[in-house]
């Protein structure tokens, strides 16, 4: 199973909260949560085929540009599945998973999957039904092992279609 | 590491982690010091000039006078606002925080820890005149109490008065003013009743300790409670005791130093407030531990101590991506922030850089404590410095070149055993980027090229 994944300036090792401008960029081969999934994506019988990034503040500024980009690039990956996050508490980031996500879903034949912490609750409120929101911690606190292998369990059963929606559900706001 | 010890581990700690990260009387403290913080760190700045170790200087501030007074004790002015009366902030920052965590007024709750604690205070200090033989009784705020020795007695207070507050609040004993009443003094009135049990409860705990061999609470809390703390918490296992569980924490993505702060600060500061009270009295530092020890010389960038993984990375790795979060993250790195490589390398469930992620730290602790009590390198003066402010700086400023230098040490020493640890994941990274380079497709993506 192929995923690739969506992060911001923090998650992929590019910059700090402040580097917000960050271009568009991707690696083909994991970084950040996608080495910390490691032992999950081996339950899944996954592998990382590219992990996309992009600075919060770039994607703000110009979402439509942007997102079509990210969606024409996982269109051209063709990957199983797509995960925008974990997004933790990091409210631009979670902004742009949830925003990502539903471009994804509804502009290409891939579905992806967000991940954010609880005090994103505007947007989990937002988004929650209309697009998969996998809960996780927020920054520092206890739960990111159990949330990061509920995400790649979630992204499984959203790549083969898992008639049985209920699976997915209990991980998701 | 092997997977099933890490999973018993994490089984073990999480819960541990998970209770005090949870824990409302826990999160106060910690909150509740860190309305002091910039407070102190300001005060230090004073403190620092005046106490530049440079005598000439010193000696220039304190024959030079402004109206009679000396300069010297113009810059000790702020000092004593801040530093000798630093309970009485936290007191009122526990308060606050504690009643924010129990739903009531956060104001009503600030206000009412500092006054049931001034209600247990014995508002006396013995003088003794000039030229007199007997020590004499003066109504007074004790300076002693409000400062650093008044700390422990000031939270017990925060989280009784709150509690009480909130109980007689909920029991809807409060007075409720009809409606097109403003708001605020709506709330003051609501605000009698709970106050008033507040005042009679401690009314009465301070004539019970009139009546025991302490006196006052103060006295008994300092005894029996701060004293017996400060020791355990001035020792080098209990330092590195701590510092082994926090970076565990880390390890499994939860913010380590975050959850033993809030038990460990009130201890830690106020052996740094000991500290510094003795340099302004010109006795010898009583504390090697103390707040500085764990921000100035415990760790330098961060959690783990990731300058040195840094350094490491910056010149010593030959992989395209770590050189290059090398180069990103080392500036962010030297004022002691480490997010991008904490979720970017990753440091976060990352078995191959655990190791020395969790020893780093401990052997910082290790070499100072030892070269601080063979009397190589002073102990930490007290001083409060932000933890932004670079090593060698840092070191600097609180205990002379001998800090510095030692900083220096430290951060190469971290760099050796750093090494072999990020090399393995470097050759690893060149291996792959090998590969990728012998097909056509390259390890970056670009989506510049993409057009619609």
């Amino acid at each position: 199973m192929k995923i690739v994944t969506i992060y911001d300036q923090i998650q992929s090792g590019m910059g700090t909260k402040d580097d917000k401008m960050l271009p568009l960029g991707g690696k083909n081969v994991p970084i950040g949560p996608g080495i910390m999934m490691t032992p999950f994506l081996k339950q899944i019988d996954a592998k990382i085929v590219a992990c996309l990034y992009c600075g919060t503040g770039t994607y703000l500024n110009n979402k439509e540009m942007v997102s079509k980009k990210l969606c024409d690039m996982v269109q051209k990956l063709h990957p199983d599945v797509v995960i925008c996050g974990p997004a933790f508490d990091y409210k631009d980031y979670a902004q742009m998973c949830a925003e990502i996500t539903e471009s994804i879903n509804d502009s290409t034949d891939i579905p992806a999957i967000a991940s954010m912490s609880a005090e994103n609750e505007e947007i989990i409120n937002k988004y929650k039904d209309r697009i998969y929101i996998v809960k996780c911690p927020k920054k520092g606190e206890a739960g990111l092992n159990s949330a990061l292998q509920n995400l790649c369990q979630a992204a499984k059963a959203l790549a083969v279609h898992d008639k049985n929606i209920a699976n997915i559900k209990e991980y998701c706001f | 590491m092997r997977k099933g010890f890490m999973d018993k581990l994490e089984s073990r700690l999480m819960p541990i982690a998970e209770y005090v990260s949870k824990n409302k009387y826990l999160i106060s403290i910690r909150d509740g010091f860190l309305i002091s913080m910039p407070l102190l760190v300001v005060g230090s700045i004073f403190m620092l000039i005046s106490n530049f170790p440079v005598q000439p200087w010193i000696d220039l501030l304190k024959n030079t006078t402004l109206a009679g007074t000396s300069i010297a004790s113009y810059f000790s002015n702020v000092t004593n606002a801040t530093f000798s009366i630093m309970a009485i902030f936290v007191v009122i920052g526990i308060g606050y925080n504690y009643a924010k965590q129990e739903n009531t007024n956060m104001i009503f709750g600030a206000a009412i820890a500092v006054l049931s604690w001034f209600m247990l205070m014995p508002f006396t200090t013995m003088y003794t005149p000039e030229g007199a033989s007997k020590a004499v009784q003066v109504t007074s705020i004790p300076l002693d109490w409000v400062g650093s020795k008044g700390i422990f007695i000031g939270i017990l207070c925060a989280f009784l008065s709150v509690k009480i507050y909130k109980w007689v609040e909920d029991k809807g004993w409060t007075i409720k003013m009809p409606n097109g009443v403003p708001p605020t003094v709506g709330q003051s009135f609501a605000a009698l009743f709970p106050i008033g049990a507040v005042v009679v409860v401690f009314f009465f705990i301070r004539v019970l300790f009139t009546l025991t061999p302490w006196g006052n609470a103060f006295d008994f809390i300092y005894k029996i409670l701060q004293m017996p703390l400060q020791k355990v918490g001035d020792s080098l296992g209990a330092m590195m005791g701590i510092y082994l569980f926090a970076h565990i924490l880390w390890f499994f993505g939860i913010h380590g130093t975050n959850i033993t702060d809030s038990v460990f600060r009130p201890i830690l500061y106020a052996l740094s407030a000991e500290n510094l009270a003795a340099l302004q009295a010109g006795k010898p530092l009583p504390h090697i531990i103390n707040t500085q020890f764990q921000d100035l010389f415990a760790t330098y960038g961060g959690a783990g101590s990731t300058l040195s993984l840094l350094i490491a990375m910056f010149f010593f790795c030959r992989s395209k991506r770590i050189k290059e979060l090398g180069r990103i993250a080392i500036i962010p790195g030297i004022f002691g922030i480490n997010e991008p490589i904490i979720f970017g390398l990753p440091i976060v469930l990352n078995p191959t850089i655990a190791i020395p992620f969790i020893i780093v730290p401990m052997i910082n602790i290790l070499v100072s404590y030892i070269t601080m009590a063979i009397g190589m390198v002073p102990v930490c003066n007290g001083v409060i410095m932000p933890w932004t402010t670079p090593p060698i700086i840092s070191g600097f400023l609180s205990s002379g070149w001998q800090g510095a230098l030692l900083q220096v040490f430290l951060i190469a020493l971290g760099v050796v055993i750093y090494y072999p640890f990020i090399k393995t994941i470097d050759k690893q990274y060149i291996r792959d980027e090998a590969e990728v380079e012998n097909n056509p497709k390259d390890d970056d993506i670009s989506l510049d090229d993409l057009t619609f």
